[in-house]
């Protein structure tokens, strides 16, 4: 057999109908798995305080480069899970994402953090002993805010800053969120 | 008296071995240079492949025109993941390897151009149109090595 004037054996042909429905089978567990992929966002999905509680800080911080609307892909979550009152987690440094997260609060934004930041949005506020931080990408609706209690430091992860390019994230997939106290404690 | 002198050693001229040796290196790189393009390609296009089928809700913002939250960008993610993959193992095991690299560059092409359109001219958007032009030139090169015949 021939195909685009390359002749084809039988061998040839047999892996490529393989790799076809290794592919369908691959491309089911993605469309069964779709919501799982596009659900979360950067911080969460429950919140313990409304955007709008008194005890907040007027005094916001408001970071996010601005982005093109073509990278409109959902960020998964990052390891901060959504509950306000657990117990801290392991230290930042100790997690194999330290390496790849940039403090972007409080403080300035340095060069990597701007660049980890493309295409997201995260605001931060104090509220009592704890941070309300919000999340999200530039262009969805942002998620309700998320309480840390005993929050110090906000850092956004960005595994790869390849995928960032001007004002436009490719590959929000890698992106996350982490809060820690001031002992550099991941925050749940 | 002369001296007796020794014949000089029976090599050829440092100007013909050298020749021979950039001959043997440009054959040599004629027949696995397109091996090592052919599979590189492949892992480019089956690293993408894979993760759009596996993961099709990262990749929708890609998708143009239609809504990145749609179902329509989902399908359309995992069906380009599909053919990323077939092309990949196609290109991997040289099987109708200038038709693969072909649909390879279609492929290419529009990432391409939507790239271009939407977010202009990045460092990204030309990263692809190297690939695009490795896809181009393996659409002209029998393969010769590594291949599967049967």
């Amino acid at each position: 057999m021939r195909l685009g004037g390359e002749p084809v054996g039988r061998w040839g042909l047999a892996l490529l109908a393989v790799t076809g429905v290794a592919g369908l089978v691959l491309g089911w567990h993605g469309w069964a798995t779709r919501a799982a992929t596009a659900a979360p966002s950067l911080a969460g999905a429950t919140s313990s305080a409304p955007a709008g509680s008194p005890a907040a800080s007027p005094a916001a911080t408001t970071a996010g480069p601005a982005r093109s609307a073509s990278a409109a892909a959902p960020a998964t979550a990052g390891p901060a899970a959504p509950s306000g009152s657990a117990q801290p987690g392991p230290k930042l440094s100790s997690e194999p994402y330290a390496g790849v997260a940039f403090q972007v609060w409080p403080g300035t934004l340095g060069t990597a953090a701007r660049q980890a930041m493309t295409g997201l949005k995260i605001t931060v506020r104090r509220q009592g002993n704890g941070l309300l931080v919000t999340a999200g990408v530039i262009g969805q609706p942002a998620s309700p805010p998320h309480r840390y209690a005993g929050g110090a430091r906000v850092y956004v992860l960005e595994a790869s800053l390849g995928d960032d390019s001007g004002n436009a994230d490719y590959n929000l997939g890698d992106d996350g969120l982490v809060v820690t106290d001031a002992q550099q404690r991941v925050l749940p | 008296m002369s001296q007796p002198r020794s014949a000089p050693p029976a090599v050829g001229p440092p100007a013909a071995s050298g020749s021979d040796a950039w001959a043997r290196a440009s054959a040599l790189a004629g027949d696995w240079a397109p091996v090592a393009g052919r599979i590189l390609l492949a892992l480019v296009l089956a690293w993408f492949g894979y993760h759009e089928l596996v993961r099709p809700g990262l990749w929708t913002g890609y998708v143009p025109v239609v809504s990145p939250a749609s179902s329509l960008a989902i399908v359309a993610v995992l069906v380009h993941g599909w053919l990323l993959l077939v092309l990949a193992v196609a290109l991997a095991a040289g099987v109708a390897t200038r038709l693969a690299a072909l649909l390879a560059a279609v492929l290419l092409a529009e990432i391409v151009i939507s790239l271009t359109i939407s977010g202009g001219l990045s460092d990204l958007t030309l990263r692809d149109a190297g690939v695009l032009g490795l896809a181009i030139t393996l659409t002209g090169v029998s393969q010769r090595r590594l291949v599967l015949r049967r």
